[in-house]
């Protein structure tokens, strides 16, 4: 319940004009941990995947579990970081997945780049599908996230849109000049800015 | 649906994060402005790889001192194993000396202070210099200093309990 609040505050952790920052220290733990949250990801999530590469007898720390909910909280602030600087100095105003993909090099993490590329083409490939049949496809990430299973990644893209074409004059999703380009980037853009029933460009774009 | 196009592809893109968090963290960061779906994707996926690695890394540390059990003195040693993530990560985790780890007194001197200047990295001292109420556009969003005072007071009592032996890095 507590994480639907807060992708419920999508608005104002997105707004550039007045983010929430709750660095404010208080006495209460209480306070302190609800407004740790909004600044973590979920510690059921990290918790979650750590079980997955441990062995399985092992356990893990509560403090361990913490210490890594920061580490990997501060892991995107530290790409983030890196990408936003790019987008200044090349003089864009939207990250873009190369900009991402150029920070994970830049900070040393090449050993990612690899699976990143193959996750990027079949998320395109079904963001493509489900573009045909949207209302299907949000009833169904509903039901999901309503059971708290996995956070379907359609989902989260859709009501960022809708909250920030709100909020900012701008959409969120129209691409600026880019000084160069990986071969699946047309692809993104062409999806983006047709919007429509589109699986045979996108295959086009894909072949 | 959404069953079927992940049997078919073999692997599953489904993001273990919700994105609205991981939005939200990215957001923290003043110069950031706007986010695609696309970018948005790649940090939450990038991320659960950092995740695995770094619970790997650190399940490993743990076999090594024979222990079953995940503790804060393994994700340390884990960090430091690696230069990428030592480089911006070394000075979030808490202090040894708050840990409660006596058989280390020359820890918190010796720390190196590595500086990737030459890749134009931004420096992880930013967050100590600027106090949180200034929150300048070079500022990120997250200051350190929190993190550590929230864990310092559970991390002795924690490490006590659950390492009584002292553990050696080496």
């Amino acid at each position: 319940m507590e994480d639907e609040s807060h992708n419920n505050t999508l608005p104002n952790g997105f707004n550039t004009g007045s983010p929430e920052s709750p660095f404010l220290k208080t006495s209460t733990t209480t306070t302190q941990h609800n407004k740790e949250q909004d600044r973590f990801l979920p510690i059921a999530n990290v918790g979650r995947i750590m079980k997955k590469v441990i062995p399985p007898n092992g356990k893990i720390s509560k403090d361990a579990k913490e210490t890594v909910q920061e580490c990997v909280s501060e892991f995107i602030s530290f790409v983030t970081g890196e990408a936003s600087d790019k987008c200044q100095r090349e003089k864009r105003k939207t990250i873009n997945g190369d900009d991402v993909i150029w920070a994970i090099t830049t900070l040393g993490f090449e050993d990612y780049v690899e699976p990143l590329k193959t996750y990027l083409q079949k998320y395109k490939e079904i963001e493509g599908e489900k573009l045909s049949i949207p209302k299907q496809m949000r009833s169904e990430q509903r039901l999901q996230q309503h059971h708290n299973n996995y956070h379907d990644q359609n989902n989260q893209p859709f009501n960022g849109a809708y909250a920030s074409s709100n909020l900012i004059s701008q959409p969120p999703y129209v691409p600026t000049d880019q000084k160069f380009s990986l071969t699946f980037s047309p692809n993104s853009i062409q999806s983006q800015l047709r919007q429509q029933d589109q699986i045979d460009s996108v295959g086009h774009w894909y072949e | 649906m959404v069953m079927a196009d992940e049997e078919e592809n073999g692997v599953s893109i489904q993001l273990e994060f919700p994105k609205g968090r991981v939005k939200k963290i990215m957001a923290l960061d003043k110069d950031v402005k706007r986010v695609s779906s696309e970018a948005l994707f790649l940090v939450s996926r990038s991320t659960e790889l950092f995740l695995q690695f770094l619970a790997e890394k650190s399940a490993q540390v743990a076999i090594e001192k024979k222990r079953k059990t995940v503790n804060l003195e393994h994700i340390r040693v884990a960090v430091k194993r690696h230069q990428p993530t030592r480089d911006f990560l070394l000075d979030e985790l808490p202090p040894p000396s708050q840990a409660a780890k006596p058989d280390k007194p020359t820890q918190p001197a010796g720390r190196p202070k590595l500086d990737p200047a030459p890749r134009g990295t931004r420096c992880i001292d930013q967050f100590f210099r600027k106090p949180e109420p200034e929150n300048t556009a070079q500022a990120p969003g997250q200051p350190p200093e929190n993190p550590a005072q929230a864990q310092s007071p559970e991390n002795p009592d924690q490490d006590q309990a659950q390492s009584p032996v002292p553990v050696d890095e080496s």
